[in-house]
């Protein structure tokens, strides 16, 4: 298996994280990351990031009163569909 | 690419389960799923109904205000509404609410002019907000660096960030992040090559990554003249 540069590894850094790596490069990918200290501080911050975003994300349910608001509108909009 | 790129918003019916990594679920086999009755039999409030904070919620996210998200969710199940005769799979409805909604929002922005432009001159690729972190070293004490830069920011700086992004990187981001969706899944919902789906992640990222590069020069964290 040929050494992956630093660049071909940042490279796959998203992939990686997203789980969508698999056989010879994910295997480049985790060789390379047991020799390189900067790599790793790279993959951290990113992974660091994408929980951040994540965290952000999960936040934040449905306000009282908008799910039987929007299922009054959809009620309306589907007695408009059957009449027309 | 993306900017050429055209999708109508009206929907083909597709065949995966967000979760199932783009499997079909009739491939696999002890699947309880089986087991269900026909989802044919269900009626278009049966079926999708339940689905409908989520949509909301996706909406939310995507357009980041809550009266729009409404509106949206409402137009998204009109026309759900309209094209369920063609649903050949309702037991993908989840996924097929989330195609419809993320189209709309997609070509809602395009047409209306209103989708986030990016600056051309970034080279958005090459920006690595780990590398500027380093070089300007904003907090000359700290021994984690780049942990304390990504924990100064606010929540309304997180939600800027991801809603100042255009919404063609965004929509993927998002169901990235909420929904767990493999690549397969995304380029399914999305209706384009995985491909497409993987540059707009990573643009999407990069995107984020450079605009809270910008909230921190505004927040007098670095120097306002660096790149």
């Amino acid at each position: 298996m040929t050494r992956m540069s630093c660049e071909e590894a940042v490279r796959q850094f998203f992939a990686y994280l997203d789980r969508a790596l698999s056989g010879e490069p994910l295997e480049a990918l985790e060789a390379h990351l047991r020799d390189c200290l900067d790599c790793c501080d790279r993959l951290q911050f990113n992974r660091r990031l994408d929980g951040v975003l994540k965290a952000r994300l999960a936040e934040g349910g449905v306000p009282d009163g908008v799910e039987d608001r929007l299922r009054e509108r959809l009620a309306k909009l589907g007695l408009e569909t059957a009449e027309s | 690419m993306d900017g050429r790129e055209h999708r109508s918003t009206t929907v083909e019916p597709q065949f995966f389960e967000p979760g199932t990594g783009g499997r079909s679920v009739t491939e696999s086999s002890g699947n309880s799923r089986q087991e269900c009755r026909p989802a044919e039999t269900a009626t278009f409030e049966e079926l999708t109904l339940p689905h409908l904070s989520a949509v909301y919620r996706l909406a939310v996210r995507l357009v980041g205000d809550v009266a729009a998200a409404e509106d949206l969710t409402q137009e998204t199940y009109l026309k759900a509404m309209q094209a369920f005769p063609a649903l050949r799979d309702q037991r993908r409805v989840r996924a097929w609410l989330f195609q419809i909604l993320s189209r709309l929002v997609v070509d809602r922005h395009r047409s209306g002019g209103r989708e986030v432009q990016i600056d051309e001159s970034i080279d958005l690729d090459r920006f690595s907000l780990y590398d500027r972190v380093a070089e300007e070293d904003p907090f000359p004490y700290s021994e984690s660096l780049h942990e304390d830069f990504l924990d100064r920011f606010h929540d309304e700086d997180i939600r800027g960030a991801l809603l100042s992004i255009p919404q063609v990187y965004r929509v993927p981001l998002v169901l990235l992040y909420t929904e767990e969706l493999s690549y397969r899944e995304l380029a399914d919902l999305l209706g384009c090559p995985v491909g497409t789906v993987m540059s707009r992640l990573h643009r999407g990222r990069k995107a984020v990554e450079h605009a809270l590069w910008q909230c921190a020069k505004r927040r007098g964290w670095v120097k306002e003249w660096t790149r």
